[in-house]
Order: structure tokens, then C-alpha cells, then sequence
């Protein structure tokens, strides 16, 4: 069929040029794998730990504070770093355990660790957990020093029997519960929300950017000049859908195979996610095909990008929708991206199925048949007149 | 020199009138910047905790009062449940990070001795909020524990059950004794951006790179119109040309980061930090990115060829340099690898001054670099250049 040739024109003329083929394929991939590796898994506080001193208890708190599971350690070498680190955020806080620490404790002296962070929240909930930790080497020091000085043995063997029996303390004691049933957690993959997010982001703003080649095929005459053969415009106009939506979605194709393959993403239910995929490619076929019809220059198109890039942070593609306020959640039901990350959400982190996402899948038709429409209307009217 | 004074002011005209770069340039860093700042929530750690008091007793309501009423309401919400099935409820639906229960009769086995419990119902998915609770559990225990432990580890170190004086000796003395060690604060400064601020500084930073091409890639533009034939029938020296158009470019790309940084502080509220230091940062930035873009349009045979390179440049080292979200949170060896990126250390430069920690003294290295960046790229692109000019 004509359309079809004309359909396949396009993706040859996309995919002969090596920038795009860089665009459509490498980087998207290079974003999710870096969202993936900065972003993905749980987020848990990194500590900073500077030792510097040698001795017994400074290594068992530097060991309480590693084995403390609501935050992260990283043993540093010099507190200067560790502080630009901090100050940069790469550490959420760090502690300095002095030189001293230990000979200072047995000898019945008094010792501090120093916690440093920048003020604010964060730093006060992580410093529950050092305060938890030097507390309770508090507790079993003083415990040692009273019995060493009751029994005249030493400070080593009766901290030694301290930590033996606070082990076994039958005082008060804590219970930790975890609530609700443990197989109802589905547990995001970590690669999972960049790639649903960065396949939308991608196969709209390609799109977008693809239809500069529209607007040259317009403007050097090449359109009215298939007019000329024995073609009727609506297949002309087919055809150049066609081609739009073959880059689009096959483009689409390549990630989500890509992502499943590098990175074992999990693209839950194939039929929602095949609906998702496709319905979108059609939204992004449409904004190319009504940009490529009504913009005047290529130049102008160069602007593209950056709007596409816009409705995607506006639809949930840089941001995560969950923690949109209010308001901006409502405004960006306006952009096809939050449908469309939406129905990714439910299919991915839910695990839900066809069925369950047909409201999104609905809004994504009427983005697309609104788009597609318009589109059509004035490429027609830019053939025929 | 004059000439190519003359030949940079046409050219900034000519692009003032340009609407689509203005909107690169400027409109489009802004836009970006202003959604993105508007998504994210309040900076906020968002943590809630529920407390439950079915004992009323004064060691309950000492944990009630001083720990949570204390240092936990510093960094959390705190809710008073009812009843230990509220605190279950209210973790499941991950309405509450975590809950403290404190069962009745609580009190009364703390203070005779006999063993006590704390309970802390936790949300599965809370990643910060239900460790944390954790700890601030164990840690008032511990305190309740330390006279108890104390008594505890003199018997188990004699064998044998201690006399009564002993053990009120004893008692005496951990009550009385100070805590041997303790926690001292030290306040870090401030390296880092904002989220406004950061949005404002990356997106700036992202598109400097592409409007420095669409400077770099005019001199191609002129050659493919035409015009670059005519410029060199004009009496100026092809060198007038070629750094007529880098002074163009290099002027263009500061005084879009100049508009950027000024309309992102009065309409976004974003946080530059010190202006010498910002004026400083701006002029070295604008520097490295001429000489990489500059680099790149010599290596292209027709505009638009400029334009694809350029892009695909501005785009990859943008992600790599830590302009799209923070590499603070990326695996430390991308962390070292972005430095090989002009982004990178403009970031450095900038979210140092932005935060108030750094000083201008701190910006000698990331100019350092930004500088041979430009210089390098720079000189082999005017090396090159020649050859445009020479051959149109």
C-alpha cells in the first residue's frame, strides 16, 4: 500500500541520521540506568563514621552504629572531607569518635563523640540513633566501672561481663512489629519508575522533535509534490501518521524490551502495558503530526524540545507524581504524561491489570483522537491549499 | 579588534529580534525551572508517629512528656491513639511511620524491677521513620535499664546475689554518676543547593551549552547563507571573523546566564549566594562552554550537522554533570567521573556560593578547570576555524 511506502520512507530518513538514532535509543537508556542506580531502592540516611581512635570501645560503637539499620555507614578516613561531604550532601551526617575515646572511658573519665551535620529535621531524627548508640555503651561502661571499682577486678573484664548480661537484661525491653500483612508489599524494582517515566518522556519529545522533517518535507515542496502523482491526500496523510507512529512506537519497543533485558524492569501486566505503550505512541504521533502541520519553520520547531520537555516534568516524567501538591496534580491532568505514568503506576507498583486501568487508557484515546484530528485537519489543509 | 566588535554587536542584534533563541535561552530555562520547583512538596520530612498510653503511669508519662513531648517532636508529627489497634490500623494504611505502645501495668514493672515492654508498630514501607522509632525506643530503655544493669553486672561479676547494702550502695552510685560519655554537636555548613535554586542552576547551566552552539554553529550558518563570502570580501582579516564570532557567542551566553540568574532569584526565589563569587563562576562557565562548542561546530560540515553534534554534547554531559538532579546521591564512581564535564564543576562553583558555605577562594579550582576546559577546546577550534574561513 502507498501509505505504507510512504510510512516506511519516514523511518528510513529518521534513522539514517546518527544524532537521532542517539536520541532514540542510547540516551534514554544512559538516563534510566543513572536514575536507576542514583535514585532506585529504598533511600536509607548515609553516615559518615571518622574513628579515630584505636581502642576497644571505640570500635564497638563504630560497630552499634553500622549494625543500626536506619542508617547507612560509611567509614571515612578524614573528618575534613567527611564535612565537605557533608555540607554537600552526599553524607546526611557524620560522627567523629576522638582519639582518646577509649583510654578516656577506662580510666572513669568523661569522652564525646561529636555529630556533625547541617541543622534541620533530618539531622535530628539521624542523631536519635547515634544518641541510642552512645547511650547504651554509656549505660554498660558505667555498669563496668562501678563493678570494677565494687570488686576491684578490672575495667576490661567487668565491661566484658557488662555486655554479657545487658545481652540478657531482663529489664525493660523493646518489640519491634511489623504492621499488615508482609506479601501485600509489592516491592518497585529499582530500575522500575525511571523507565516508565523516562519511555514517556523520550517517545514525546522525539516525536515532537521528529517533526521538524514534517515541516521540511512542507516546506521544500515535497508534500504538494506527492500531491501531483496519482496519490490522494489521504494517503499522504495516512502515510506520514504512519510514519510518525512507526518511529514512535517502535522506539517505545526498544526501551521496554531494553529495560526488561538490562535492566530487569518489570513492566507488569503485558496487555495494560502494550495499551499504554501504543495509545501513547499514538498521543505523540498526534502533537508531531499537528506541530509538524502548523509550524512555520524548522527553527521554530527547535523550540519544541524544551515545551516537550515541560509537559513531561508537568505530567510526572522528572518529578514523581506522588509528591505533587494538590494543585499541580489537578493541572497536570491536563498533559497525556500523567495519564499515562498514572496507568504505569497502577500496572507496575500495583499490580494491576487491564481492566483496572481503562480510565487512564480512555483519557489517553481522547488525547489521541483530539491530536490526531487536528492534526490530520490542518496537514490536509496545508496539502490542499 | 574593532571589526570584530562590529561584526559580534550585528550578530547580537540579529539574535535579540531571533525569537526562537530567546526562547532557548531564556524562556525555556525558566519554564523548567519554575514547573519543576512547583511539583516538588515543601521540604519536609514528613514523618508521623502515633502514641499510645494505656498505662498513665509515671514512667509512661515521662516518656510521653520528655522524649516524644521532647526531642521528637522536633523532627515529627506525634498523634495520641487510643488503643494498640489503632496504632496496627493506622500503620498499615500507612498513615503513621510507626506507634509507641505502652501497655498498662508498664510503669509499675519498670519501677519494681520486673521486666517491661515498649512496643513500636511499624509501617513496612517506611524506609526513615520506623528505624528511627526503633532506636528511640532502645535508647529510652537503655536509660531505664543503666541503675538496673549496673546492679546486675556487680552480682554477675561476684558469683553470687550481693547483700542489700551492696546493692543499695550501688544503687546510689549509678544514680548519682554522670554519663561517662556523651554527644557533642558540631554544625556543618551549607554546600549545597536548594531545590529551587538547584533547578534554576541546572536548567541555566543546561541550556547555557545550547545557546553557546547556536553561537558557535552562526559562522557555519553565515557559510551555508552565503554571507561568509561577503565578510571576507569586506576589508576585515579573516581572524576579525572568526573572533567576532566567539565574542558574539561568549557575550550572548553571559548575559542569558545574567537573565537567568536574575529573573530565577526575583521570581522563583532561588538562592545564588555571594555576586562576585556568582560573577566569577558566570564568566568561567560561559569560557569552557564556548571552547567545547566551538570544538564541536568545527567538526561539522553543514549547520544543521553543528546543531545535532552540539545537542547531543549539551545533552550528554548535562546528564553526566549533574544538571538534571543532584549526583550527591549518585554511586560514587559517576560522582568522580562527571568531573571529566565543565557541568560538573560549574555545579560545584555554584551550589557551594548558593548554600553560604563557600567562599570565592573555594571557586580557584573549578575555574582552574573550567578555564583549561575553554582554553583546550578552544585553541583547537580556532585552529580549525581557519579552515572554515579559508574555504567557505
Amino acid at each position: 500500500m502507498k501509505a505504507f511506502v510512504i510510512g516506511f520512507t519516514e523511518l528510513r530518513r529518521l534513522t539514517r541520521d546518527r544524532t537521532n538514532l542517539f536520541f532514540l535509543f542510547v540516551f534514554p537508556l544512559v538516563l534510566i540506568l543513572l536514575l536507576g542506580a542514583s535514585f532506585g531502592g529504598s533511600f536509607v540516611p548515609k553516615l559518615g563514621v571518622v574513628q579515630l581512635d584505636d581502642g576497644g570501645l571505640a570500635g564497638e560503637l563504630a560497630g552499634a552504629l553500622k549494625q543500626d539499620p536506619s542508617v547507612e555507614v560509611g567509614m571515612q578516613d578524614d573528618a575534613d572531607a567527611m564535612l565537605s561531604d557533608i555540607e554537600r550532601g552526599v553524607l546526611e551526617a557524620g560522627v567523629i569518635i576522638p582519639a582518646g575515646y577509649t583510654s578516656s572511658i577506662e580510666a572513669g573519665e568523661h569522652a564525646d563523640a561529636s555529630f556533625v551535620a547541617k541543622p534541620g529535621e533530618f539531622s535530628a531524627a539521624i542523631r536519635t540513633a547515634v544518641d541510642s548508640a552512645v547511650g547504651q555503651q554509656s549505660g554498660q561502661v558505667r555498669a563496668a566501672l562501678i563493678t570494677a571499682d565494687e570488686s576491684g577486678d578490672d575495667f576490661e573484664s567487668t565491661y566484658a561481663t557488662a555486655s554479657e548480661v545487658a545481652d540478657s537484661f531482663p529489664g525493660t525491653d523493646v518489640t519491634f512489629t511489623l504492621a499488615g500483612a508482609e506479601d501485600e508489599f509489592e516491592s518497585l524494582g529499582r530500575f522500575d519508575t525511571g523507565a516508565s517515566t523516562q519511555l514517556l518522556l523520550f517517545t514525546f519529545v522525539n516525536s515532537l522533535a521528529g517533526s521538524v522533517a514534517l515541516v521540511q518535507t512542507r516546506r521544500l515542496g515535497v508534500l504538494r509534490r506527492m500531491l501531483g502523482t496519482p496519490i490522494s491526500s489521504t494517503t499522504i496523510l495516512l502515510g506520514e501518521t504512519l510514519g510518525r507512529f512507526l518511529v514512535a512506537f517502535l522506539q517505545s519497543l526498544f526501551i521496554v524490551f531494553a529495560a526488561a533485558l538490562l535492566f530487569g524492569v518489570d513492566w507488569g501486566d503485558p496487555l495494560g502495558a502494550g495499551a499504554v505503550v501504543t495509545l501513547f505512541a499514538l498521543v505523540s504521533t498526534g502533537a508531531a503530526m499537528l506541530c509538524g502541520a502548523i509550524l512555520k519553520t524548522e527553527q521554530q520547531a527547535g523550540a519544541l524540545v524544551p515545551f516537550g520537555l515541560a509537559l513531561a516534568a508537568l505530567g510526572g516524567s522528572m518529578v514523581p507524581l506522588e509528591v505533587f501538591p494538590d494543585t499541580m496534580r489537578a493541572i497536570s491532568r491536563a498533559t497525556p504524561h500523567s495519564w499515562a505514568n498514572d496507568a504505569f503506576d497502577q500496572l507496575i507498583g500495583h499490580g494491576a491489570g487491564l481492566s483496572e486501568i481503562l480510565p487512564q487508557l480512555g483519557a489517553l484515546a481522547l488525547f489521541a483522537a483530539a491530536l490526531l484530528g487536528a492534526g490530520s485537519f490542518f496537514l490536509r489543509r496545508a496539502l490542499t491549499t | 579588534m574593532r571589526n570584530a566588535w562590529l561584526l559580534a554587536r550585528k550578530d547580537l542584534l540579529r539574535s535579540i529580534r531571533d525569537r526562537s533563541a530567546l526562547a532557548v535561552s531564556i524562556v525555556a530555562p525558566l519554564v523548567l525551572a519554575f514547573i519543576l520547583s512547583a511539583v516538588l512538596p515543601e521540604e519536609d520530612l514528613g514523618i508521623t508517629y502515633g502514641v499510645v498510653d494505656e498505662d498513665r503511669g509515671p514512667v509512661a508519662q515521662a516518656f510521653v512528656s520528655e522524649v516524644i513531648g521532647g526531642f521528637v517532636e522536633e523532627f515529627a508529627t506525634v498523634e495520641e491513639l487510643d488503643a494498640r489497634e489503632d496504632a496496627l490500623r493506622r500503620a498499615e494504611d500507612e498513615r503513621v511511620a510507626a506507634s509507641f505502645v505502652l501497655l498498662a501495668g508498664f510503669s509499675d514493672a519498670v519501677t519494681s524491677g520486673e521486666p517491661a515492654e515498649i512496643e513500636v508498630i511499624a509501617d513496612p514501607t517506611s524506609d526513615i521513620g520506623a528505624p528511627i522509632a526503633r532506636s528511640i525506643a532502645e535508647g529510652f530503655a537503655a536509660e531505664l535499664n543503666a541503675i538496673g544493669l549496673s546492679v546486675a553486672t556487680v552480682a554477675a561479676n561476684s558469683g553470687s546475689p550481693p547483700d542489700q547494702e551492696t546493692l543499695e550502695r550501688v544503687r546510689r552510685i549509678a544514680q548519682s554518676m554522670d554519663q561517662s560519655i556523651s554527644v557533642a554537636d558540631r554544625e556543618a555548613g551549607d554546600r549545597e543547593f536548594d531545590d529551587k535554586t538547584f533547578f534554576a542552576a541546572g536548567m541555566a547551566v543546561f541550556f547555557l551549552f545550547f545557546t553557546t552552539q547556536f553561537g558557535a554553529q552562526s559562522l557555519l550558518r553565515e557559510r551555508g547563507d552565503g554571507t561568509l563570502t561577503r565578510l571576507l570580501a569586506a576589508p576585515m582579516s579573516r581572524e576579525s571573523v572568526v573572533v567576532g564570532k566567539a565574542l558574539f557567542t561568549y557575550i550572548l551566553g553571559v548575559v542569558s546566564l545574567v537573565v537567568l540568574i536574575v529573573a530565577s532569584g526575583l521570581l522563583l526565589g532561588a538562592e545564588w549566594g555571594d555576586p562576585l563569587g556568582v560573577t566569577v563562576m558566570v564568566l568561567a562557565a560561559v569560557f569552557a562552554a564556548l571552547g567545547i562548542q566551538s570544538l564541536v561546530t568545527t567538526l561539522a560540515k553543514t549547520d544543521e550537522q553543528a546543531g545535532a553534534y552540539g545537542s547531543v554534547i549539551a545533552v550528554t554531559l548535562g546528564l553526566l554533570g549533574g544538571t538534571f538532579f543532584p549526583l550527591s546521591q549518585a554511586p560514587p564512581a559517576l560522582a568522580t567521573l562527571s568531573f571529566l564535564t565543565p557541568h560538573a564543576w560549574i555545579m560545584r562553583g555554584l551550589g557551594d556560593l548558593s548554600g553560604g558555605a563557600g567562599t570565592v577562594a573555594d571557586l580557584a579550582v573549578p575555574v582552574l578547570a573550567l578555564v583549561a576546559f575553554g582554553t583546550i577546546t578552544g585553541g583547537i577550534a580556532l585552529v580549525r576555524a581557519r579552515g572554515i574561513v579559508v574555504s567557505p
